[in-house]
């Protein structure tokens, strides 16, 4: 069965870039652990211990391929009140906001992002529970989507 | 700041910065010299007990004359911090906020804007209470911390910033709002109102003897001598109901139910950890018999060598009990123009008044045990409540059916259905989908094989109902404008089974809207259509329908 499409507004997917960035971090830190890890099993003299990398290299291919599917799986569509924003593979979720209801704003860029020229855009609303965050936005495209969000906003703000 | 604020009775909100009552420094701060006592027992009780220490020779260790120097030292000390930050502490009122700014080292200022005011709670805890003095919370909504407490003023005085702040956040601004009291403020007397007003009423004569007088001292006399007669009916200050004077009168208020003492010792006693409490020695005694355990010595070993984590564990059983019976004691609600009036409390009492629209979503609530009863526990979502959840969020600590029913009509006047009382019990206790209740698909069970059958959601034309539960009951009622955002949420079983996750996105508190295990198509149907619902509930949303339909 297919999931939810919203019946006017097209799903955007986010930049592709963004697995480019997400893989880089992880693998950062799994290469460092691969390699403390090999050269403990050889310092140490134990072939055995070799599991470890080999184990952390299959890990990291795994949650590459992960990451792949997420970003993949993550979009976000403006409907004409709503924002909606969709994202995981194995656990789905589909988030509706409604442009009356934002709070505020933020669109934040972490160095890596900013090297890929991607952004995050959070939607706050009164509840702590509506998790509305849309990773991997080209940069241009943020700032523009974030003015349009907040000028919606201002139009149908309502009180909580 | 040219002199302490003179207790007078001619109170009235300041516009400019002024300090708390000078008690403050008195009534708080209490707690840190109990934190003190508290791990001083919980270090030396064990050995006391075990025998370990027979001649206590800590006191030969310390000589009762050192102990009582220590002892005053702290109390100084206390007392001079207290004072410290009392001294540092102001606050103020305008036409658009509360400001109150404190700090000894760092200073800092917090203004409450009164466009997103939330709700206003007096609050009392014992020692204020038996001085006659309170504390106000202003809650607004924007983010945790941004609500601002000023703790303490004369009750009388709280209870007048709290009508002043009311009328201010009404929309009524002008020149002598809080001065003088406004054409429609005027204030009444306690007689000329006892026909049509609850014995609950807080306002009494402004006009009275004792406000003539004015001077410190005579203010000071004045207010002992009033507090003599207050505590000459304790049964007033006990259950809160106590009538203080204001200068702006309160709005009038109708009380709507009230929970007798027994009703609530009983819900108490009929909860979980109360069964445990009396069953798990029940239980027990046969097993200690057939063992031939030595009871008495088992229990002298027990008690020997962990006492302190048995008081632990008990306190942890009472600390739910007293919070229980503390926090729903002499529970009372009214509805007035101001919102709605909750009062509780036996030795901290809390008076809250939460303006109309201004509860965000319902929750009733059956244990197992209350179904004989047909006792409702009846939660709140208030933005700005957040934190404290326990003891304010309640709107009912335990209703029977109709005064549960009364309580959704209170926040919710028109459900938006031509049979409310029907559909609302078919929402608490019915099952599959009586009434027009969309259910979960029966292949659910399989993830889901108990309360399946009971699980059921339907939207009225004001709010959406979610109903499940099949040993203890719930029903959660979110009105459409209260909603903030939505979401719909599928894991890998559920995806197996076509089912999904509708969730409603409430502010901060103990209600959390989920529709469970509904036919995918079903739920996004649902999501769209309350989508539709939340955006149509935005546009007609006006706070004034509220006091229509009370008919105040």
């Amino acid at each position: 069965m297919t999931w939810y499409e919203h019946s006017s507004a097209p799903w955007v997917p986010v930049s592709r870039r963004l697995i480019r960035a997400r893989t880089i971090t992880l693998w950062i830190w799994f290469g460092l652990l691969i390699v403390a890890s090999s050269v403990l099993a050889l310092l140490g003299d134990e072939p055995l211990l070799l599991i470890v990398p080999a184990v952390l290299v299959a890990l990291g291919l795994w949650f590459s391929w992960i990451i792949v599917r997420q970003v993949t799986a993550h979009a976000w569509a403006e409907a004409e009140d709503e924002l909606l924003v969709r994202r995981g593979r194995l656990f789905r979720s589909v988030t509706v906001v409604p442009y009356g209801r934002m709070q505020f704003v933020d669109v934040s860029a972490g160095p890596l992002q900013r090297a890929f020229g991607i952004a995050k855009v959070q939607l706050h609303t009164a509840s702590p529970h509506s998790d509305a965050s849309i990773s991997g936005v080209p940069a241009d495209e943020a700032a523009r989507l974030r003015d349009r969000l907040t000028t919606r906003g201002e139009a149908r703000l309502a009180g909580l | 700041m040219p002199d302490t604020p003179v207790p007078s009775t001619e109170y009235s909100a300041p516009r400019e910065w002024t300090r708390l009552h000078p008690i403050t420094p008195l009534l708080g701060g209490w707690g840190i010299l109990g934190l003190v006592a508290a791990y001083f027992i919980y270090d030396r009780l064990p050995g006391w007990v075990a025998g370990d220490d027979p001649t206590f020779d800590f006191f030969d260790q310390f000589p009762v004359l050192w102990i009582l120097l220590a002892a005053a030292l702290g109390v100084a000390l206390v007392i001079g911090a207290g004072v410290l930050q009392w001294s540092r502490t102001e606050y103020r009122i305008g036409d658009d906020a509360v400001y109150l700014r404190q700090g000894i080292v760092t200073r800092q200022q917090r203004q409450a804007r009164l466009d997103r005011l939330q709700a206003v709670d007096v609050v009392q805890p014992l020692l204020a209470r038996l001085a006659g003095f309170a504390a106000i919370n202003i809650q607004v909504a924007g983010g945790q911390k941004s609500g601002v407490m000023l703790k303490f003023l004369r009750l009388g005085d709280a209870e007048a910033l709290r009508n002043e702040i009311l009328y201010l956040a009404a929309g009524v601004t002008g020149d002598d709002a809080g001065g003088e009291p406004g054409v429609d403020v005027t204030p009444v007397g306690g007689d000329q109102v006892a026909g049509d007003r609850v014995p609950g009423d807080q306002v009494t004569d402004a006009t009275e003897a004792a406000a003539a007088s004015s001077g410190v001292l005579a203010g000071l006399g004045a207010q002992l001598s009033e507090r003599a007669q207050a505590l000459g009916r304790p049964e007033d200050v006990l259950r809160g109901t106590e009538r203080v004077r204001t200068r702006v009168a309160a709005a009038p208020e109708r009380e709507v139910y009230s929970v007798p003492t027994p009703r609530l010792l009983l819900s108490v006693l009929f909860s979980g950890p109360a069964v445990f409490l009396i069953g798990a020695p029940l239980v027990s005694l046969p097993f200690l018999f057939l063992l031939h355990v030595d009871v008495f010595a088992a229990v002298g070993a027990v008690l020997g060598t962990s006492l302190v984590a048995i008081l632990s564990a008990l306190a942890g059983f009472l600390g739910f009990f007293w919070q229980r019976i503390n926090g729903g004691f002499g529970f009372t609600a009214a509805v007035s123009p101001d919102g709605l009036r909750m009062r509780h409390g036996l030795t901290q009492t809390r008076r809250q008044t939460v303006p109309p629209g201004r509860v965000q979503a319902i929750r009733l609530y059956q244990p197992l045990l209350w179904r004989r009863k047909d006792w409702w526990r009846i939660t709140i979502n208030v933005a700005g409540y957040g934190e404290d959840q326990e003891s304010v969020s309640v709107l009912h600590p335990v209703a029977t059916r109709e005064e549960a029913l009364t309580a959704v009509w209170l926040i919710l006047p028109d459900l938006g259905d031509p049979d409310p009382a029907g559909t609302l019990s078919l929402a608490m206790t019915g099952r599959g989908d009586d009434g027009g209740f969309l259910t979960a698909p029966p292949r659910s069970k399989r993830i889901d094989p108990i309360q399946w059958r009971y699980r059921g959601v339907r939207a009225t034309e004001r709010a959406l109902l979610i109903r499940s539960g099949r040993f203890t009951k719930e029903l959660v009622v979110v009105p459409h404008e209260r909603t903030q955002s939505l979401g719909l949420q599928q894991g890998p079983l559920d995806r197996a089974l076509g089912l999904a996750n509708v969730v409603v996105h409430s502010t901060q508190g103990p209600v959390r809207p989920r529709a469970e295990h509904l036919d995918m198509q079903d739920a996004f149907a649902l999501l769209d259509a309350q989508a539709g619902r939340a955006r149509e509930g935005r546009r007609r949303q006006t706070p004034e329908q509220w006091m229509r339909a009370v008919g105040l």
